[in-house]
C-alpha cells in the first residue's frame, strides 16, 4: 500500500495533552515520522512524547495550533516529507483512517485530502455543536470561499508536499482551517474530502471560540 | 457690558490654566527639538495642535463656525465627534500593531523550535514574509 520511499510526516500539535498524548502517539507512529509540535504547555506533554522518541519541536511560548501546525508543516519540509498529516492531540481521531486518508493523494488524484466528519453517518457529534456551531462555520466557510465541503475545521488532513509547500497558514490561532480552505482554492489544488470517524471526548471549541476566527479571519484581511 | 464680564469670568480660569499648561508642552517640545530628538515635520505638526487648543480655548466660536460649515449643530459636538474619529483611529492602529507583533513573536519562537534540531536550521529567507 504505502511505498516505503514515500516519506510520510505526522504532525501532531499539542497543548497540554499528557493525558491523550501517549496514546495517539503509539497508535500512528507506524504510519510515519510523528511530529509532535508542544505548543508551550505548561503539564509534561513534552517529556511523554520525548519518551516515545518522536522528534518534538518545542514552541516556549503558546503561540495557537496554526502556529504550532506551521512550524510542523516547515520542519517536515526541511525534511524531505512527500506527505504531511495534521492530527489533534487530544485523540479525537482514529489511526486506522490515516492510511485511507493519504491513498488519495499517494494515487495521485489529488494534492489535498481534507477529513470530514459529516460524511460519517454513525459519528456522535452533540447536537448542540453539531447544529449550531459546526454546520454554520460549513455554511459561513462555503459562502466565503464559493465552494461545497461538507465540513470546516477539521484538525485531520493530509497535503502532498507540493500542496504544502504552496500553503502558507499566517493564522496562529484556531481560524488556520479556513485559511487551508481558502489557500486550497486560491492556489486551485485538487482537493477532497474522506469521511473520518470522531470521537469526542470533551466539548471541543465552542461558541466564543467560533466567533474569535470570524473575528481572526477579518482582521486577517485588514492586516496582511 | 455685563455679558462680557459673565463670560471672562466663566472661562477666564480654565483658559488661563489650558495657556500655561500649552506654554510648558510647547516649551518641551522647542527643546527636544533643538536636541534634534523631533524631526521639523513633527514639530511643526504638534505645533499647530497645540496652537488650535489655545485657539479653541479662548474663541470657542471657531468650533461653532467649523461645526456649522459641517453641517453640525454646536461647536461642542464637533469636537466629541472628532475626539471619538480619533480614538477609534487610534485604537484601530494599536490593535493592528499588536497583531503584527503577535506575529513577530511567532515567528521568533518558530525560529527557536526548529533551530533546537541543529539538521533543520531553517534557511534564513524562511522567516522573510
Amino acid at each position: 500500500m504505502i511505498n516505503d520511499n514515500t516519506k510520510v510526516f505526522i504532525i501532531i500539535p499539542c497543548y497540554n495533552e499528557t493525558a491523550n498524548l501517549s496514546a495517539v502517539i503509539s497508535s500512528v507512529k507506524n504510519y510515519g515520522q510523528v511530529v509532535v509540535v508542544d505548543d508551550g504547555s505548561i503539564d509534561s506533554s513534552e517529556q511523554v512524547a520525548r519518551e516515545w522518541g518522536v522528534v518534538v519541536l518545542k514552541h516556549l511560548l503558546n503561540r495557537g495550533q496554526g502556529a504550532a501546525l506551521a512550524t510542523g508543516n516547515r520542519y517536515a519540509l526541511n525534511h524531505g516529507a512527500d506527505i504531511i498529516v495534521h492530527f489533534d492531540a487530544d485523540g479525537q481521531h482514529q489511526a486506522e483512517d490515516l492510511p485511507k486518508l493519504i491513498q488519495p493523494i499517494i494515487n495521485n488524484e489529488v494534492e489535498v485530502v481534507l477529513g470530514s466528519r459529516f460524511l460519517k453517518k454513525d459519528n456522535q457529534i452533540p447536537w448542540f455543536k453539531k447544529w449550531l456551531i459546526l454546520k454554520l462555520a460549513v455554511i459561513f466557510q462555503n459562502l466565503m470561499f464559493g465552494i461545497k465541503l461538507t465540513d470546516s475545521h477539521n484538525g485531520f488532513r493530509a497535503f502532498s508536499k507540493k500542496a504544502l509547500e504552496k500553503i502558507r497558514i499566517t493564522q496562529d490561532g484556531m481560524a488556520h482551517g479556513s485559511e487551508i480552505v481558502e489557500q486550497i482554492i486560491s492556489h486551485k489544488l485538487r482537493y477532497k474530502e474522506f469521511p473520518v470517524t470522531i470521537m469526542y471526548h470533551e466539548f471541543g471549541q465552542g461558541i466564543v471560540a467560533g466567533l474569535r476566527i470570524l473575528k481572526d479571519l477579518l482582521f486577517g484581511k485588514i492586516n496582511k | 457690558m455685563l455679558f462680557v464680564t459673565y463670560y471672562f469670568m466663566y472661562y477666564l480660569p480654565l483658559q488661563i490654566i489650558i495657556t500655561l499648561f500649552v506654554l510648558i508642552v510647547v516649551f518641551r517640545l522647542t527643546k527636544k527639538y533643538k536636541e534634534n530628538i523631533l524631526k521639523t515635520s513633527e514639530f511643526i505638526g504638534w505645533l499647530i495642535i497645540w496652537i488650535i487648543v489655545v485657539v479653541v480655548f479662548w474663541l470657542p466660536q471657531t468650533t461653532s463656525y467649523l461645526a456649522f460649515l459641517l453641517g453640525i449643530g454646536r461647536g461642542v459636538d464637533l469636537a466629541v465627534y472628532l475626539a471619538i474619529i480619533l480614538i477609534f483611529y487610534l485604537i484601530f492602529r494599536v490593535y493592528l500593531k499588536i497583531d503584527k507583533q503577535q506575529k513577530e513573536i511567532t515567528k521568533i519562537v518558530r525560529y527557536l523550535a526548529l533551530d533546537e534540531k541543529d539538521d533543520s536550521r531553517p534557511k534564513t529567507q524562511d522567516f522573510k514574509e
